[in-house]
């Protein structure tokens, strides 16, 4: 496998040099000598940025600028759940910023130190110099509100993913046929089906041990408040805020939130969500499901539906996609989604001495030409265009993991600020996924995200001051209530004045101002 | 003439003796590198700092940070519960290796002493990770070995790390389990430093070995003792936090959560260094006051002081 | 009656036999040195009268009875430790009483025991001291009372002087002499130092690799050593030794080194030996230099070490090293031009040059 690259990084410098392809001259930034710029890219999925990607490779060739990897703290991970930037932080106290910072959880980190100083802004740049940023921009004016700092500026070009679908309800629909029960439409019916799965011994090796609900992440079970027309998160972060009709709030002080909190604490006392919910952690799809232990989960389309190898092992394994259950009022919502807009992408350094090559450079990446390779890797080496369309190559989709792999060779590098095609991941999905995701498009269940707010430092303060102890006392309550340690319906007032007192109405004050001056609603 | 001739006093002393100033040069630099010079850096709880700006250049303000720190009860609760945490950790975790290191003592056997030590070290030298996954899995309400010896006696399995009140004697006791046998180290090392001749007079005057034990040995290692109990009470702020965040949810935050992993949550994450640095503060002023104290105790009444 | 008897006392450990199988025979009130360098087995033989160490083989009788199996403490011995073996945080009372203590003594006995055991040793001022306050000969006396307070029927002395100056040894070996005195009780007492062995001792155990080389009093191991081991151990310098030849008639045998001649005892031994070789000892002391004599020995003389009222000359006795000890009073300007001693041939020891046995003594 290494070797197999290693020679496709070989070829890579020959396959470009007698390139065949269309005309790429446009693509050219400079003339003459190259320019050099220097670079430092973290990403939490790949460790080190590597000169020599094929893809970098190429982007050279077609544009003459070279990018020096000057990575501070390489293999350095920043954590994509938690927003740890320490790279970066790392990166900023050593005094020198790159002319390209690319990262994942760049955005908090630019918004902040952009103003300061340390990075350029990117509107007159792209306004000017940037035709492609400069049309996408324009299509989508939402984006640009929500990567901009408070002072109204854009100082990152984001990754921008494509396809809408990220998690979905699953379902063991052998054990349904098996229990002769029917896909669950509504809340009412989707306990049945747990309560069936606890009880009727549907792995049948006689013991009551089906676990029906499980997750790898315990807030995916808090996700079922969506059942209850409650809320768990406005965004693809867990625990977020949410937007209702241009007014911000917490979904863990609505009213659905405690009548789902209420029915869960009750599901979790009768058995029918996984006992150990809250510290199995990651490898519980893993465990449960190859054990023929688990029932029903709320995860993601490409990963889970993958699970169907395990039919091999396990007589009849079937677990599919179903769609969102009917809420108490009817409504069916999957609350999660693909965030369009990811916190990741690159910026350019204060102290950069070619901004408007450096912007170029970024514009290329949104041609067609670039897209494809920042999307597909190297034409001819991982993909073939046919029909106009980029088809990767059979023996690269047979490397290994698909993502792996073009990680390797340098591309879907989520520290670049590109636009994702959706096309890359469909041709690898396996029929699973993509009969869920069908069956996803045609109910439209998805529902529009909170796409983040930049604080003013006044904003950010109350925020920081606040939040914390708000959202740390909130999830103690959330899991006490699950556990039983405390009544939902007992507590509620003591919990929304508890809430108030720890600040949330001052952190929702400021958040509702960075709204409004962000998205144009005064 | 005077000066000069100490001036040449010094550079005679250190021709001759600059082989001894050579072996102390690293510790030297250590200290500045890691201690003095971190020093100036401490300022930053007086001020709102920015990584960018550097410490010089964030402006001073005073001591909102503080004031924020003692205005969340969320912190008072962690600073509580690290004081509990630490004085259970004291109360248990001090005298087990104290313990162990007598029983081994009293071992005569020379090979399974030898096996039975080993095996109470390697706890020692598994990291955090791994120490939390096997607690995790031995407090598993369903395949948890705790649970499944409880099942034999008829009682419910407890989901064990939902619940506060079983926080505590699972993390003092992991703590124990882990660090035990290690800890043992040095109080082996003392009673193997009492003087044999000690021993066979009380043999000679008649002194059985639970007299000899109780007489000798443990006066004996005293001094060492209470040495490392004054350590201890200066680490006391210092819970050791991965293991917490490893183990704790927000179940179980209400007995949990300390000062460490409360400025972890609250600071670190969100690179508020300075809120971060101020708590710090806050632990090591507690800390020397604690250390401050215990030593003068201890050198009052027992003539045993680290300094 | 409380003596102490070895019979065929071996010390094994593992193969290697470090007590070989010794007999000794202690009287009640009497004391015994075991001496010896290191590694001869004493303090081994000391430590399995204590109980310390087990016994291979072979017993020890205290009392008239045989503690093989008896418990240390159980034996009504005491032990005075090399390193006094004081419990550092006990003070100079605690220390002495604990002994005591551990036997459940009743309070006031142990304070009027300890009291009057402070008062023998003269530590009444140090009682509420620890043994880190005290000077090296203190912790002695301390270590000594402990043992002496609970009146036992034999004291054991492990080289209890070893770690003090020279000036304090023999203050405290002067103490032990007259503690001996006074409390009357059998001791047994190791040491590698012989001025001790002969300052202390009522008889004195000669002990080599893990046997005895002989038992007497001080003067009878001075004057009669039963060989060469013995004489070249006792005696400051030991005695000389060298090796001659045999000649003249069993009635005056004379030895003969080179070309020197000396008188040699008329021995019955001697008469078998004319024309062979044997092992000729001549004390230090013995060699005359200041009177005048016809049978002169010459000898080369190297250095001159001066004592005060005696000196040290070291001279060579054709290529043996040969050291003469004589008075300075009167002669120290002439000790340098010594080159011959004369020597009393009734004074000068004879032994096999084989097995190292003395001539003329019966028994070892």
């Amino acid at each position: 496998m290494r070797k197999h690259l290693l020679t496709t990084a070989i070829a890579a410098t020959l396959v470009s040099s007698t390139s065949v392809l269309a005309d790429t001259s446009d693509l050219k930034i400079v003339e003459g000598d190259p320019l050099q710029l220097t670079i430092q890219m973290n990403h939490a999925r790949y460790p080190v940025y590597k000169e020599d990607w094929p893809v970098e490779q190429q982007a050279r060739e077609w544009t003459n600028v070279h990018l020096n990897d000057v990575t501070v703290g390489s293999n350095m991970r920043t954590d994509e759940n938690s927003g740890k930037t320490e790279v970066l932080n790392l990166m900023l106290a050593s005094g020198e910023i790159p002319d390209i910072v690319g990262s994942s959880r760049i955005k908090d980190f630019v918004n902040q130190y952009g103003p300061e100083g340390a990075f350029l802004p990117l509107n007159d740049l792209i306004e000017e110099h940037a035709p492609n940023l400069k049309k996408y921009f324009d299509e989508r004016p939402e984006i640009a509100a929500a990567i901009s700092a408070a002072d109204g500026k854009m100082y990152y070009i984001p990754y921008l993913p494509d396809g809408k679908y990220g998690r979905a309800y699953w379902i063991r629909t052998d054990w349904l046929n098996k229990l002769g029960l029917e896909v669950p439409q509504t809340v009412e019916e989707y306990e049945k089906v747990l309560r069936a799965f606890k009880t009727q011994d549907p792995n049948g090796n006689g013991e009551a041990d089906e676990v029906p609900y499980f997750a790898r992440q315990w807030p995916e079970l808090i996700r079922l408040v969506t059942l209850w027309d409650g809320r768990s998160s406005g965004s693809d972060t867990y625990h977020d805020f949410m937007v209702n009709e241009g007014k911000l709030e917490h979904p863990y002080a609505g009213e659905g939130y405690r009548e789902g909190i209420k029915n869960l604490a009750r599901w979790y006392d009768e058995g029918l969500i996984d006992a150990e919910i809250f510290t199995r952690g990651s490898s519980a799809r893993d465990f449960l499901l190859s054990e023929n232990l688990g029932g029903s989960t709320h995860d993601w389309f490409a990963s889970t539906s993958g699970y169907n190898r395990l039919s091999a092992d396990i007589e009849g394994f079937e677990f599919k996609a179903m769609a969102p259950p009917a809420s108490v009022s009817g409504k069916r919502i999957e609350e999660h989604r693909r965030i369009p807009i990811k916190p990741d992408g690159w910026a350019i350094g204060g102290t950069n001495e070619h901004p408007i090559e450096t912007i170029k450079y970024f514009d290329f990446w949104f041609t067609e030409p670039g897209r494809r390779l920042a999307n597909f890797g190297v034409e001819g080496m991982h993909y073939d265009m046919k029909d106009g369309k980029a088809i990767f190559k059979q023996e690269f989709l047979d490397q290994g993991p698909v993502n792996r792999s073009l990680y390797q060779v340098g591309s879907q590098l989520q520290g670049r600020g590109y636009f994702q095609d959706y096309g890359y991941e469909i041709q690898w999905s396996n029929e699973f996924a993509l009969e869920g995701i069908k069956l996803y498009d045609e109910g439209d269940y998805l529902i529009d995200q909170f796409l983040g707010v930049a604080f003013n430092q006044d904003e950010q303060k109350v925020y920081d001051r606040f939040w914390g102890s708000v959202r740390d006392y909130m999830l103690e309550r959330q899991q006490g209530w699950i556990l039983g340690n405390g009544d939902v319906e007992a507590d509620w007032d003591d919990y929304t004045a508890q809430l108030e007192k720890k600040g949330l109405g001052k952190v929702l004050e400021v958040m509702q101002s960075a709204y409004d001056r962000q998205y144009g609603n005064n | 003439m005077q000066p000069e001739s100490r001036i040449n006093r010094i550079i005679h002393h250190l021709q001759r003796e600059w082989q001894i100033y050579v072996m102390l040069l690293p510790t030297i630099i250590w200290f500045i590198v890691f201690l003095y010079k971190p020093m100036y850096g401490l300022q930053i709880a007086f001020k709102d700092y920015s990584i960018f700006r550097g410490v010089a250049k964030s402006p001073w303000i005073g001591l909102e940070h503080f004031e924020y720190l003692f205005s969340n009860d969320q912190f008072i609760r962690a600073v509580w519960n690290t004081i509990k945490i630490s004085a259970l950790n004291l109360l248990f975790g001090f005298p087990a290796p104290i313990i162990l290191a007598l029983m081994f003592n009293e071992v005569l056997h020379a090979t399974y002493k030898k096996t039975a030590q080993t095996i109470v070290y390697l706890p020692h030298f598994i990291s955090s990770v791994i120490i939390a996954g096997i607690v995790i899995t031995a407090f598993s309400p369903s395949v948890g070995i705790v649970n499944t010896v409880l099942e034999w006696f008829g009682i419910d399995s407890i989901y064990f790390l939902t619940k506060p009140e079983w926080f505590r004697p699972i993390f003092v006791g992991t703590g124990i389990w882990q660090e035990a046998g290690f800890g043992s180290i040095v109080f082996l090392a003392a009673i193997a430093g009492v003087s044999p001749s000690l021993y066979e007079s009380a043999v000679v005057d008649g002194a059985n070995r639970w007299q000899m034990m109780w007489k000798i040995t443990i006066p004996s290692i005293l001094p060492t003792i209470i040495i490392m109990l004054i350590i201890r009470i200066g680490n006391i702020m210092e819970v050791s936090f991965e293991l917490i965040i490893l183990l704790y949810q927000p179940a179980t935050y209400e007995t949990a959560d300390v000062v460490n992993t409360f400025v972890y949550r609250q600071g670190l994450q969100n690179g508020q260094y300075d809120f971060a640095a101020a708590a710090g503060l806050f632990n090591a002023l507690v800390a020397f006051v604690l250390v401050m104290v215990a030593n003068t105790l201890s050198r009052r009444y027992s003539r045993t002081s680290l300094w | 009656m409380s003596g102490v008897q070895l019979s065929q006392l071996v010390k094994r450990y593992g193969d290697i036999e470090v007590v070989k199988a010794i007999d000794l025979e202690v009287q009640p009130h009497e004391f015994v040195v075991l001496v010896g360098p290191s590694g001869c087995g004493k303090s081994t033989t000391l430590r399995m009268i204590a109980g310390l160490e087990e016994i291979s083989a072979g017993s020890v009788t205290i009392n008239d009875r045989v503690v093989n199996r008896v418990a240390p403490k159980d034996r009504d011995v005491a032990m005075v430790f090399q390193n006094y073996a004081l419990y550092p945080h006990l003070n100079v009372a605690d220390n002495i009483a604990f002994g005591l203590r551990i036997r459940k003594t009743p309070k006031d006995e142990v304070d009027r025991l300890v009291a009057e055991v402070a008062d023998i040793l003269g530590l009444t001022d140090y009682l509420k001291r620890r043994p880190a306050d005290l000077s090296g000969g203190q912790r002695q006396r301390v270590a000594m009372g402990r043992a002496i307070v609970r009146h036992p029927m034999v004291f054991l002395f492990d080289e209890p002087l070893s770690n003090l100056d020279a000036k304090l040894r023999s203050q405290m070996r002067a103490e032990i002499k007259r503690l001996h005195k006074r409390l009357d009780v059998t001791s047994i007492y190791v040491t590698h130092d012989q001025v001790e062995a002969m300052t202390l001792a009522d008889r004195i155990v000669v002990m080599n690799d893990g046997l005895i080389e002989q038992v007497g009093t001080p003067m009878d191991l001075f004057l009669n050593p039963a060989n060469t081991f013995v004489a070249g151990f006792i005696g400051s310098p030991p005695m000389n030794q060298f090796d001659a030849l045999v000649s003249g008639s069993p009635e005056a045998p004379i030895a003969e080194i080179g070309d020197q001649r000396m008188a040699l005892p008329s021995l019955p031994e001697l008469s078998e030996r004319i024309g062979s070789k044997v092992t000729v000892g001549i004390r230090p002391e013995h060699a005359q230099v200041l009177t005048p004599s016809e049978h002169l020995v010459h000898v080369q003389l190297e250095i001159v070490e001066t004592l005060g009222s005696e000196a040290l000359l070291h001279t060579t006795l054709e290529n043996n090293p040969f050291i003469i000890k004589t008075e300075t009073e009167g002669y120290y300007s002439k000790l340098e031009e010594v080159s011959a001693f004369s020597v009393d041939p009734a004074q000068v020891k004879v032994f096999d040059i084989e097995t190292g046995r003395v001539f003329g003594q019966s028994g070892a």
